[in-house]
Parts: C-alpha cells; sequence; structure tokens
C-alpha cells in the first residue's frame, strides 16, 4: 500500500492482530460518553444500572463479534461500509443507507465534541471557546490529516492511560479513604443507590444493549476495524474488546461512588467536579484530566476519519473518478467543514449525556435487522432491509409520543425484526416452490 | 439493600475489573505471537505429513507403468517417424512433469503453477490421445495468484483419464473453470464420457477425501467443500474454498 495513497489514509499500513485489534476497538469505543453516562446511570439506576451499562457495552461488543467474522469473510478486499452498501444494494437502497449512515456519523461526532466541550468546560478554568479550539485543531491534525495510521499510534497511548488511571485512581483513593466510610456517607446520602431490586434498571439495561448493538452495526470506524484485522481473528478480537471494555465503566461507575460518598450534588455533571476535588494530588489531577481527554479525542478522531473515507471512497467517487490529491483535497474541505459545524454546535449547545446516548435510539435499533439481514443474505436485495428499517424508525418515532422512550426503541426494532422476518419467510416459501425446484441450476454441461 | 460485605466486594470487583482488563491485554501482546507461532507449526506439520500421503498416491497413481510406457511409446513413435519438433516438445514436457513432481513440497502453491503443471500433463496425454482428447482450461486472471493446494486440479484430471478416458472409447472432452464466486475460489473440473461408478467411489474417492481433508487442515476456520456430481454425458467435481492470495499469507 503506498504511503501516499488514499488507501493508506482509509487503512492504514498493516493487518492488525488480536492484540492491536483489541487496542484499536477499544480506543474507538472509549469514548466521552462511557465517561459522562457513567455517573448519570449511577445516579438513575443504582449500583445495577453502573454494572449493567458496562454489561450491555461489553455484550454488544462480543455479540458484534460473531456478525465481524462474517463481514470478514464475506466481503474481502473492502475497506468501508459503503463498499458492502455498494455490493449488495440496488443505488436507491444504497443512497437511503448512506444518508442514515451520514446523519448518524455526524451524530456521533457531535456527541463526542460535546463530550470533550462538557469536559473541558468543566475541568478548565479558560473559556470553552479557547479549549474548543485546541480539541478540534487537534482533532482535525489526527482524524483529518493523520489518517487511520496516526489513530493507531496514538490508539495504544490512549488506552495506556485509560488503564493507567483507572487502576491508579480507584486503588488510591479507596486505599486512602477506606470501603467502609464511602459505603456509610453513600448510605446516608444516596441510599436508593444500594437498593438491587429496581426492574426499571433491567429494562434500561435490556434497551442499553440494542441501541449499543445498533449503534456498533452501523459504525463506520468499526466497519474500517473489521476490515483491517486478520479474518481469523476479527471474531475473537471483537469478544475479548467486548470483555475488557466492560472492566472501563465499572471502574469509573467506582470513582464517582466515591465523589458522591458523603456529600449531595446539584447535578450528574457536577460529579466530575466532585471527582476533581476529592483529587488531593495535582498529579492524579492532571492524569485524570488527560485520560478524559484521550477517550473523547480517540473516539472522536476515529469517527471524523470513517467520515472522511466514507464522504470520498463512497459518495464523491461515485459521481466523478478523483485523482490522488483531488481526494486529499476534498477529503481536507469535508473535515473543515465538519468541523465548523461542530465548533459552532459546541458552543451554543448544551445536551444531557443520557439523551445524547438514547438521542437516536430508535434508528439505531430499527437499523439491526437491515444490515444483518445485508450481511447474512446471500442474494442482492434492496427491498428487505430498506423497508424494514424504514418502517421501524417512522414506527418507533409516531409512537414515541404515547409510549416511554425505551418501549419506542423496542417497538422500531420489534416492526423492522417482523418485515425481515416475513420477507425470509416469503423467499423461503418461493425456494421450497415446485416451479423453483425445476429451474433450480443444473449440474454443469460443457455443451 | 447491600450490605456493607456485598458493596464491599462490589468495590473489589470495581477495583479488580481494569486490572483484570489490563493483564488480558498485556497477555495478548506478549503470548499472541508465540500462540500464532505454535498453531502455525502445528498446522505446517499436519499439511506436510497430509502432503507426503498425497505425494504417495499420486506417485502410486500416475507414475504407474501403463502411464510411463504408454508416454515412453509415444516418443518413440515419435522418434521414428522423424518428428523432431514434437519429439523435442515432447521430452521436454515430459521432464517438466516430472521435476516438478518430484520438487513440489510446499503446503501450497498458485494457481499459476498448479496450471502450469497440469498443462504439461495434459500435453503428454495429447500425445498418447492424439485428436481424440480435447481439453480447455478458463481461469479468470483475478485468481492466477490465488493458493490452491500442489496436486488439488491434477488429481481431478488424472481422475478424468484414470477411471473415463482411458475405459472408454470416444471424443473425451475435458474442461477446467477456475473462478472467484465472491470471497470463494471455485475450481471445476468436467469430463465427457461419465466416470465408472464403482472406480469412483474407490480409487476416485481417496483422492477426493484427501483434498477434502488437506482443504480443512489448510482452512480450518473456513467453509470448503468437494462435490461430485455426475449427468448422462458429464462428470463434474466442484472444489470450493476460500479466496487467499499468496501476497496475503506472506503478510
Amino acid at each position: 500500500m503506498k504511503k501516499k495513497g488514499f488507501d493508506f489514509y482509509i487503512q492504514g499500513a498493516v493487518q492488525l492482530g488480536i492484540a492491536f485489534g483489541v487496542v484499536s476497538i477499544l480506543a474507538r469505543w472509549i469514548t466521552g460518553n462511557t465517561i459522562l453516562s457513567s455517573p448519570q446511570t449511577l445516579i438513575r439506576y443504582g449500583l445495577i444500572g453502573g454494572i449493567g451499562y458496562a454489561f450491555m457495552g461489553g455484550l454488544a461488543l462480543v455479540l458484534f463479534g460473531f456478525v465481524a467474522r462474517k463481514i470478514s469473510y464475506t466481503f474481502t478486499g473492502q475497506m468501508t461500509i459503503g463498499d458492502v452498501l455498494k455490493q449488495k444494494l440496488n443505488p436507491f437502497g444504497y443512497w437511503y443507507m448512506m444518508i442514515l449512515l451520514f446523519v448518524m456519523g455526524f451524530y456521533a461526532l457531535f456527541i463526542q465534541t460535546m463530550g470533550a466541550g462538557l469536559l473541558l468546560y468543566i475541568l478548565f478554568p479558560f473559556p470553552l471557546f479557547i479549549g474548543m479550539t485546541v480539541f478540534l485543531l487537534l482533532l482535525f491534525l489526527i482524524g483529518g490529516i493523520g489518517g487511520l495510521y496516526r489513530i493507531h499510534q496514538l490508539a495504544g497511548i490512549s488506552v495506556i492511560l485509560i488503564f493507567g488511571t483507572i487502576i491508579l485512581i480507584p486503588v488510591y483513593l479507596y486505599m486512602h479513604e477506606g470501603v467502609t466510610t464511602i459505603f456509610e456517607g453513600i448510605r446516608l446520602y444516596h441510599p436508593y443507590l444500594l437498593f438491587t431490586k429496581n426492574n426499571e434498571s433491567l429494562w434500561f439495561i435490556s434497551t442499553g444493549l440494542l441501541v449499543f448493538f445498533g449503534q456498533m452495526i452501523t459504525d463506520r470506524a468499526t466497519w474500517q476495524r473489521v476490515f483491517i484485522i486478520k479474518k481469523e481473528k476479527v471474531k475473537m478480537a471483537f469478544v475479548l474488546t467486548g470483555m475488557i471494555w466492560l472492566t472501563i465503566p465499572i471502574a469509573i461507575t467506582s470513582l464517582f461512588l466515591l465523589a458522591i460518598s458523603g456529600r449531595s450534588f446539584d447535578n450528574p455533571y457536577s460529579l466530575i467536579f466532585e471527582l476533581i476535588s476529592i483529587l488531593n494530588s495535582t498529579v492524579l489531577i492532571f492524569i485524570f484530566v488527560l485520560f478524559c481527554f484521550a477517550a473523547v479525542m480517540s473516539a472522536a478522531s476515529s469517527e471524523l476519519q470513517s467520515l472522511n473515507s466514507l464522504f470520498i471512497r463512497n459518495v464523491v467517487a461515485e459521481f466523478k473518478p478523483l485523482s490522488t490529491k483531488q481526494q486529499f483535497k476534498y477529503k481536507n474541505s469535508f473535515s473543515i467543514v465538519l468541523i465548523g459545524v461542530l465548533f459552532l454546535a459546541a458552543l451554543f449547545l448544551t445536551p444531557y449525556p443520557t439523551q445524547l446516548l438514547f438521542f437516536f435510539g430508535n434508528i439505531y435499533s430499527s437499523m439491526i435487522f437491515a444490515i444483518l439481514y445485508i450481511v447474512f443474505n446471500k442474494d442482492n436485495e434492496t427491498l428487505p432491509p430498506v423497508l424494514s428499517s424504514f418502517v421501524g424508525i417512522v414506527g418507533g418515532f409516531i409512537s414515541s409520543p404515547f409510549t416511554t422512550y425505551f418501549e419506542s426503541v423496542w417497538i422500531s426494532f420489534l416492526l423492522s425484526g417482523i418485515l425481515c422476518g416475513l420477507f425470509l419467510i416469503k423467499k423461503s416459501i418461493q425456494q421450497h416452490s415446485p416451479a423453483s425446484l425445476n429451474s433450480e441450476e443444473q449440474p454443469y454441461d460443457a455443451n | 439493600m447491600l450490605t456493607i460485605e456485598a458493596f464491599s466486594f462490589y468495590i473489589m470487583m470495581c477495583v479488580l475489573a481494569p486490572l483484570i482488563g489490563a493483564f488480558t491485554l498485556l497477555f495478548l501482546f506478549v503470548f499472541e505471537k508465540r500462540i500464532d507461532l505454535i498453531e502455525k507449526e502445528k498446522n505446517e506439520i499436519v499439511l506436510e505429513s497430509e502432503l507426503q500421503k498425497a505425494l504417495y498416491n499420486q506417485l502410486n497413481q500416475e507414475i504407474q507403468p501403463h502411464f510411463f510406457f504408454n508416454t515412453m511409446n509415444s516418443i518413440l513413435s515419435l522418434a521414428r517417424l522423424e518428428r523432431k519438433e514434437e519429439l523435442i516438445y515432447s521430452i521436454e514436457t515430459f521432464s517438466k512433469l516430472l521435476k516438478h513432481k518430484y520438487k513440489t513440497n510446499t503446503t501450497f502453491i498458485t494457481i499459476e503453477d498448479e496450471l502450469s503443471y497440469v498443462v504439461s500433463y495434459l500435453d503428454i496425454q495429447k500425445i498418447r490421445f492424439r485428436e481424440r482428447l480435447d481439453y480447455q482450461i478458463d481461469s479468470e486472471p483475478v485468481v492466477q495468484k490465488a493458493i490452491t493446494l500442489p496436486f488439488l486440479i491434477q488429481t481431478l484430471v488424472e481422475n478424468a483419464f484414470k477411471h473415463s478416458f482411458e475405459k472408454k472409447a470416444g471424443k473425451a472432452e475435458l474442461h477446467i473453470v477456475i473462478s472467484k464466486q465472491e470471497s470463494m475460489l471455485c475450481i471445476l473440473v468436467a469430463n465427457s464420457l461419465p466416470n465408472e461408478e464403482q472406480q469412483s467411489s474407490a480409487d476416485a474417492g481417496t483422492g477426493l477425501a484427501n483434498i477434502s481433508k488437506r482443504l480443512n487442515l489448510l482452512f480450518p476456520d473456513d467453509e470448503t467443500s468437494v462435490d461430485i456430481t455426475h449427468s448422462e454425458d458429464w462428470t463434474t467435481v466442484q472444489v470450493l474454498f476460500p479466496l487467499v492470495y499468496q501476497l496475503d499469507l506472506k503478510e
């Protein structure tokens, strides 16, 4: 692969083994949202919610491992999710899916930027404007200019930093404070956290699993990683990532327990501020800030890079063939526009973490069966995946005023599933009909 | 409500969890290559032993006296008739065939190389069968550098001669088609004058079983298949296995 070619920007240098594959996926999936949603989940659903959040993310990655194996073996030589859609769908289905992917991609990038903005706002005394400028500039350099090769170089550092922080800080603080003191503090101020009978949390976990899985199965950056990990190792890489990933929100939750022990708080965001206040050492504060920044930066740069790849390879290239120089030129322009929009959005909007996580839950859950149909169905059929996802999305949004948020996610999921199921039944009946059996391909005849 | 003991256990789990995660990752970095190497070595040993068996079968099957003497007689006839050009070509081809047979000891070769060997073999058979034999090889350019098992196509071609063309009179037509089917490589060998069923179930069956076994060893995690179908006029063998290029394996 030429180092100056656009393929190098998309795929980096080499095929990854399990270890580097795990690091690359971890860097993508340990995000600002993981840090920001953990305290909110903890406060709303108690300790069970905290553990459940970790398990639903981990399990979604493990489940995706089985799909990833099929993707890797079936679509050899492809680079992006767009390539696969191009191969399997007609132009209408392709553009429908691409529009959804771009909406979700931009939204995912927006979440990371908002997360970064929020962290910068909470952690640093200087105006958000300055922090965001620095963050977006780095994002442009790593994800926009550097490409996957540079992202991989930084992924290793990011993962070391993340593990170093979540191992070091809880051990230090719990040794310092003592578990009994923390327990007493929580029992006094937040006893609701300690109740284990919490049906709502199970509802949250099962719906969260759908949303996480839907996010993964449509995630542009994750698909790119599927294609660069060695085929025979791709499933194991995702399974191990799932198991390793779940340890991170669990550890973060324990940190927030420390932060709220023996005191009240104004809102879930302020928990990070509370946490900083109990880290009575400049070194620990510095490490924690770096940890947050690394998590957000690695996820955001992966997203920017994958959106750039998708835009050049699967959108612009559909209209006109580009030289390598033009590919880079268009890519840089696209990055700059994206970053400009993100900058404005981060300055004027303040979303809430759990809203961020579940905002597109309907779309994510509707896409699960559609993508599974595309991956596992041998024929090239556009109607079933497109129709099922569309009906799922519309059904979910129509039902949302009359149902809870979780119920509408399940409605989207079930509607698209039922439609895909009906298409499969119809197909199976057609295949086993006498007319179809008679017209089956005859054995090879050279005459 | 959680007791202090349960809470302590929960905290212990929270503190230990990232440690376990980090150690797992570290373990992967340290031992992944070693585990790969052991697995590769193990597979190679089994593959080599299977290859030896395949070679032995090949030698028994092909360098049998009647093939050898028939070929020598054909070459002798060319010499007696003073058809010098054809004679030189025949000796050259025969020599290539023998050389390839004795020198091939790798676990896989490219389609291109395997086909050159098959062509040598078919050229020799052409001297013997003359106008009776017609063969055609259709191979897509995209599969030329893909890997295959040594003697895979050769075994199928030899089966056609052994169980069909040498047993029955009439026009002998052989078609070899090698194509890419999504992520799979499809090798199809079809011969006219259908194989004699009894023979094919015994000797040809051994050859096909050996191919199937070696494919499973080379692609332990993938789908592979070896299917034989008989119609009134043709016998067709279709082999399917993942399309892998030699360059990919080197990486």
